[in-house]
């Protein structure tokens, strides 16, 4: 197990005006998971995923990551954590517009005063990986909201991280784009063994894990596994979609 | 319709709310201006001051109306110009609200009234500052010009009514600017193209900007040493306008040319950019400073211009204060003539005496060639021992060269309030005794260049015993605690001792044959060759005077420096503070893929260290100049470079408040 979430909770707001936004959530991570975290709007997904990702810190509660409790680190600390150990693919890419495609890629690498070889070795792999060569010298204004996305996804694995935290990541894009971008994560959880963690309200996307937790009113109400037939997978997400509410079954991809 | 109403409102609530730690500092600074502003223009029209400073008449109503008029005028410029910040920084809110269908008179007039509402603000906080601080204000004035006297909090019906107007007028010119500048926004609606690194235009002109910059400095090293022809050569004045020129236009290019190329030659140099957050940083503060190129070039003119009118004020008093303590440094002093009818009126009042001299001189005739007149020069002279001159205060000697015991030193006029011509004289013939060789110059008259005519010479004393004299006189000066206390009336009597005696020297073809005849009564023709001697000379009035005027100058020099320094250290720190949406939007990602707060802090303290460092480094430079146009270049002592230390020291300041803020305003956004 390499994620470990013990009991968490957060509340936004104070006295009467509170909101629950988590109530008392606990949940495991296996090495290697790709794990869907699904849910209405409001249910607290991202919420969810920022704690684990120490972006916010909860409550109440512990978030143990290979051992460690993140919840006890320094601010510092959990900055270098996040900058060696995970990578972020966000809805609005979280692209740095004054830096060409090459600069935003390589990023983490450079955050982390990598040696330039290093820099430029992973950089021509992961452009090679994710079949992007030609777009390395382009402003990012210059690119598709698809080829944004990969380019985000290529920066969130260029360190090679161990854990890759996706929100909504297939949100901005048409349904092409959205198949290419989740086959590459689907081969990179393969082929790196990175752990993903994504949270969707898109059925389409949620049929991509290995695992999806259904999450409402800020508590985990369900979850079920791939039984390793896509289609059955993508069936059982709908339905418990219209169990919990807040799903939509037209909004899946007319590509599928 | 109460509806549509209470939106706007909403709206312009919010506005302000985004923007208010910026809105803070531009109303404070606004508010600031509008107290002094307000302060200076009741001061002239109180009745305390009136009292306490009668014999002024109508001099300081006179220079502080002038002085808030001028006030006024730099503050409106200042407040038309930054209020503009605020009117871009909201461009997109405003193109979003046409494009969701609101007319454009509603959205101009919204900037009207969110721009009126900033200025009321302002100056309500600013007529408070005037009530509040009008007689701790008047009380500095009192203090500096060393009046004991209470000072009254006065504000005038005239006044108010001024300030109502100008309140009224301000208000109205500057919402009408930012809602044409509103309407602008709206009829143009695409962006500005980003400014690219043109880089055979910028290398070339930051080149010649450079070129301009040496040479401004290799012409302000000349103009050290040209200054003193000014009064007869045209030089100087060429120099000091090349300079400004130079200055000027190398500063732009400078900044034009070289700021962003340099940030672009490291974001090149692959080893520097790709380590750490330098991959981003360059970028960003590349970006920051294309944005900022004129306001730092505008700020570096403006502070240089602040320094050198430090400079400037800081020499013209000491010129003024060196005159003065030459002309009088003692209290009151007298000659034999009248010593005995002052002891006695000194007496009378109960003078407490602090400390008296006495000194035997001699007059007699001397010839030479003056080489600051350049022509050949008879006169009489007024001859004092070494031992004597020594035995002295030392204030007596302050602006004279040292000279042992065997050394001449010859005290004359300075011919210029500004600069001194330090050359020896030499070959000095003098009647009956031998002739002088060579003697130090000094322009420090013991016992006060009006006591007596011509000039001094302080001779070694066996010279002086061995020299005949045509007259011989004695000095006396006095220092009192608490003045002479000499009374309207007693200045009345002595009055007609002012003048002790009267010397027609007869000029014959050679000095030998030469002498002075000495007049007990004035001469009813006066000729060239008429020489009056002094009875007495009083500090008096004339010491009140300039304490009182040096008092009142340094109020008005220190208020306009730190309006200065508010008005530039608030411009750079807006500057900072607005950054485009985008720009923040890119600090809060780094934040968000792991880029330590510190680091995010660092660039932020790398942002606001360039902003403020550059044009203080390049102004400094500039003043300079400021220094050599008084050719006091071995005098840069303490006290100058104490004045431009506070200056920097209180522009700092400024950089650290604005570094604070401006992390404060990312910080906020961070946790949104």
């Amino acid at each position: 197990m390499q994620i470990a979430v013990k009991n968490i909770s957060k509340d936004f707001g104070k006295n009467k005006t509170a909101v629950h936004a988590i109530k008392d959530i606990s949940l495991e991570v296996e090495h290697g998971e790709f794990l869907g975290i699904m849910g209405p709007s409001g249910a607290g997904k991202t919420t969810l995923l920022n704690m684990i990702s120490t972006n916010d810190r909860p409550d109440h509660g512990q978030i143990i990551i290979d051992g460690l409790d993140l919840t006890q680190l320094h601010d510092r600390d959990q900055a270098k954590y996040r900058r060696n150990k995970m990578g972020f693919i966000y809805q609005s890419f979280e692209l740095l517009d004054s830096l060409n495609v090459k600069e935003n890629v390589i990023l983490p690498l450079a955050l982390n005063r990598s040696n330039k070889k290093l820099i430029e070795e992973r950089f021509n792999y992961m452009m090679q990986l994710l079949n992007i060569e030609n777009l390395s010298a382009r402003a990012i204004d210059e690119l598709s909201l698809g080829q944004r996305q990969i380019v985000a996804a290529a920066r969130a694995m260029i360190n090679r991280p161990e854990i890759l935290f996706a929100d909504e990541p297939t949100g901005s894009l048409d349904s092409k784009s959205a198949t290419i971008l989740l086959n590459y994560m689907q081969m990179i959880n393969k082929k790196e063994q990175t752990t993903i963690l994504m949270a969707t309200h898109d059925a389409f996307t949620a049929s991509y894990c290995s695992r999806v937790i259904f999450i409402k009113d800020g508590v985990v109400f369900s979850e079920i596994v791939n039984p390793g037939n896509r289609d059955k997978f993508f069936e059982q997400i709908i339905n418990m979609q219209r169990t919990i509410g807040g799903g939509d079954y037209f909004n899946v991809s007319q590509n599928y | 319709m109460g509806v549509t109403i209470s939106m706007y409102r909403k709206i312009i609530k919010r506005s302000l709310s985004n923007m208010r730690d910026s809105y803070v500092i531009y109303i404070l600074a606004c508010s600031f201006a509008i107290g002094i502003f307000g302060i200076l223009l009741s001061m002239g029209d109180n009745p305390s001051v009136h009292l306490a400073l009668h014999w002024w008449d109508n001099f300081i109503y006179d220079i502080s109306s002038i002085m808030s008029g001028l006030f006024a005028f730099f503050a409106f410029i200042y407040m038309a110009y930054v209020d503009g910040f605020f009117i871009k920084q909201q461009r997109n809110e405003f193109l979003t609200f046409e494009k969701l269908g609101m007319q454009r008179w509603i959205i101009v007039t919204l900037s009207f009234f969110q721009t009126a509402i900033v200025q009321a603000v302002a100056w309500i906080i600013g007529l408070s500052l005037l009530l509040i601080f009008q007689k701790f204000m008047g009380m500095l004035l009192f203090f500096l010009m060393q009046v004991r006297f209470n000072f009254e909090m006065y504000l005038g019906w005239d006044n108010l009514y001024i300030l109502l107007e100008v309140f009224a007028v301000s208000t109205l010119i500057l919402s009408l600017i930012n809602a044409i500048k509103t309407m602008r926004i709206l009829q143009k609606k695409k962006t500005k193209p980003l400014v690219k690194t043109r880089w055979w235009l910028r290398i070339p002109a930051g080149a010649f900007g450079i070129i301009l910059l040496l040479s401004a400095q290799i012409c302000t090293a000349y103009l050290f040493k040209d200054m003193r022809m000014i009064s007869y050569s045209g030089k100087p004045l060429a120099e000091i306008f090349y300079i400004m020129m130079d200055d000027i236009v190398g500063t732009y290019l400078v900044y034009y040319g070289f700021l962003p190329s340099i940030l672009d030659i490291m974001e090149r140099i692959h080893s520097v950019a790709y380590s750490g957050v330098n991959i981003f940083s360059f970028k960003y503060m590349k970006e920051r400073l294309f944005q900022n190129i004129s306001i730092l070039w505008f700020v570096t003119e403006l502070s240089a211009l602040a320094l050198a009118l430090l400079t400037f004020c800081y020499f013209g008093y000491q010129a003024v204060h060196q005159n003065y303590n030459s002309a009088y440094p003692f209290e009151l002093a007298a000659n034999k003539d009248t010593v005995k009818v002052i002891r006695d009126e000194l007496h009378k009042n109960k003078a407490k005496v602090k400390g008296s001299y006495k000194t035997e001189v001699k007059i007699n005739l001397v010839s030479y060639y003056s080489k600051s007149n350049q022509t050949y020069t008879r006169q009489p002279m007024t001859f004092m021992s070494y031992s004597a001159y020594k035995s002295l205060p030392k204030r007596m000697r302050k602006g004279n060269s040292k000279i042992n015991s065997h050394q001449f030193l010859k005290i004359d006029y300075n011919s210029s309030l500004m600069y001194s011509n330090h050359t020896n004289e030499h070959d000095i013939e003098v009647k009956n005794a031998p002739m002088i060789q060579t003697a130090k110059w000094g322009y420090s008259f013991p016992y006060g260049s009006s006591m007596h005519f011509g000039p001094m010479m302080i001779v070694p004393d066996k010279y002086y015993q061995k020299m005949p004299a045509e007259v011989t006189d004695t000095f006396y000066g006095w220092d009192f605690k608490k003045g002479d206390r000499l009374s309207r009336k007693q200045l009345q009597k002595l009055n007609s001792y002012r003048d002790a005696y009267y010397m027609k020297v007869n000029f014959k073809s050679s000095l030998e044959k030469s002498n002075i005849e000495v007049m007990k009564k004035e001469p009813n023709k006066y000729e060239a060759a008429i020489y009056t001697q002094s009875g007495f000379l009083r500090q008096g009035s004339i010491k009140k005077r300039l304490k009182q005027g040096g008092g009142f100058y340094l109020f008005i020099v220190a208020l306009f420096s730190v309006a200065l320094l508010v008005a530039l250290g608030s411009v750079l720190t807006l500057r900072i503070l607005l950054r485009d949406d985008y720009q923040s939007r890119q600090l809060r990602t780094l934040q968000k893929i792991g880029v330590e707060e510190s680091e995010i802090k660092g660039i932020i303290r790398r942002e606001n260290t360039l902003t403020f460092l550059i044009p203080i480094v390049f102004a400094s430079l500039q003043a300079y100049a400021a220094i050599a146009m008084f050719d006091f270049g071995h005098h840069i002592s303490k006290n100058i470079i104490l004045i431009y230390g506070g200056y920097v020291i209180l522009y700092g300041l400024f950089g650290l408040i604005s570094f604070k803020i401006s992390w404060r305003g990312v910080k906020q956004k961070f946790s949104l």
